[in-house]
């Protein structure tokens, strides 16, 4: 994915978090975000403090979109700099070499493993964040869970319809 | 120099993740009012611990001057029960009251020896004649009574405390009045006897045992004890086993207590005789 395309999904993808994402309200205890799917398809050779800078000013938009202040920031930031250490935990290092410049997003199985380890720690993060306390841990819990779910089931409806086919087409 | 360089280099990564992590946390505090209010409380609190454990420990240091200091004043406010109790019974003539003497008058001093595994135990206490302790006065503690002052030099007094089996105090049960006299039987310092109680007396563990104030000695109503256990072993008396009020092992601040109406009784008693 070259850097044009990838800047065009993540406008795609911010205008869907706030024209519509951001609109809909499950429950109080869900939240949906979508816009972190442009940090896991950030052209591969972003691999430095570029990336950082990239997840925490995303994360600074959202927050002055929403007023949150530096929550999604802060998840963000943290996403961005786990991103590399994920990509190769996920990913045994012969792979990694293997498709070494190359996005691997078209393997179903090993972007799903990726999106779900991240936006899980994303929403720790969030969600920890915004609660500010360790008390009725449980709730807590039961949120980020929920959230997690809810977001990865829109980030991959996003990846099949949008990305997945993309890939196929090229 | 270059070695903290290198190592800036080496880490800016994670290094810039920090730097942007605290931006995210000082905008999530400053711009969140919640999260400001939680994060100002837990500092409030964590600050408060602090100083709280540094004034603990300040504290500690004060405390043998306020122990002092209490000590004082704990025995200026019996002197002035004393005092009260005295008014009380003298409302007609209160013209007189800044010249009535009250019967009995409180003087502090701390024990410097004691023993509680003899059968005749002695205390010594660090007031003597200098501090107007003559011999037969009271001791007390903060618990109750402790004994009798036998012998004064000039700095110190021995005391006769409860668990000496020379010593015989007249008690009473607080709350139907007889009387006995109280007794160690020299074994266990926790504990002593009560005899001359009549057969017939209700007494039940628990009951309160006090100074009947007959001996002219111990103001009446000091606490002595609590009663342990009832023993009916000779045919009219009952022998009543008493928890001491006082511990003899860790007493240690007393007020030794003088009766001013004393040689007044002692000499009206000798008529008498």
């Amino acid at each position: 994915m070259n850097n044009m395309t990838f800047f065009v999904h993540t406008l795609i993808l911010l205008l869907l978090q706030f024209v519509i994402l951001d609109n809909i309200q499950l429950h109080s205890y869900v939240y949906i975000n979508i816009y972190i799917l442009s940090i896991y398809i950030l052209p591969y050779r972003f691999r430095n403090v570029l990336t950082l800078l990239f997840g925490f000013l995303l994360g600074l938009i959202v927050d002055l979109a929403n007023h949150t202040g530096g929550i999604h920031a802060a998840a963000t930031t943290l996403l961005a700099y786990l991103r590399p250490y994920l990509l190769t935990l996920l990913l045994n290092r012969e792979q990694l070499d293997e498709q070494q410049g190359k996005q691997k997003i078209s393997d179903t199985g090993y972007f799903f493993k990726f999106v779900l380890v991240g936006t899980f720690i994303f929403n720790v993060v969030l969600i920890i964040s915004e609660a500010f306390t360790f008390r009725n841990f449980s709730i807590t819990l039961l949120r980020i869970i929920c959230s997690t779910g809810v977001s990865i089931f829109f980030i991959m409806a996003y990846y099949f319809i949008a990305l997945k086919r993309r890939k196929k087409a090229s | 120099m270059k070695e903290i360089i290198k190592l800036i280099v080496k880490y800016h990564f994670t290094i810039v993740f920090i730097v942007l992590e605290i931006l995210s946390f000082s905008l999530i505090v400053m711009h969140n009012s919640y999260q400001r209010t939680v994060f100002s409380n837990a500092t409030a609190s964590v600050f408060g611990a602090i100083s709280s454990t540094t004034s603990h420990i300040k504290n500690y240091f004060s405390l043998e001057k306020e122990n002092e200091k209490l000590v004082a004043e704990n025995t200026d406010l019996r002197n002035q029960l004393e005092k009260q109790k005295l008014l009380q019974g003298k409302v007609f003539s209160d013209s007189l009251s800044a010249n009535i003497q009250p019967q009995y008058v409180f003087r502090n001093a701390e024990i410097v020896h004691s023993s509680f595994n003899k059968t005749k135990n002695y205390i010594t206490i660090n007031a003597g004649r200098d501090a107007g302790i003559t011999e037969e006065m009271a001791v007390v503690g903060n618990e109750g009574v402790v004994g009798i002052v036998e012998k004064v030099t000039k700095h110190y007094a021995k005391v006769l405390p409860l668990i000496n089996v020379d010593l015989r105090v007249s008690a009473k049960i607080q709350k139907n009045g007889y009387y006995g006299s109280l007794q160690w039987d020299g074994k266990d310092y926790r504990y002593s006897y009560l005899n001359d109680i009549p057969f017939h007396v209700d007494a039940v563990p628990g009951d309160t045992i006090v100074t009947s104030g007959f001996s002219s000695i111990f103001p009446e109503g000091e606490l002595i004890g609590f009663v342990e256990s009832v023993d009916r072993k000779t045919a009219n008396f009952l022998t009543i086993k008493v928890k001491l009020a006082v511990d003899f092992k860790k007493v240690f601040q007393v007020y030794v207590i003088a009766n001013t109406h004393k040689q007044e009784l002692q000499e009206l008693e000798a008529e008498a005789l």
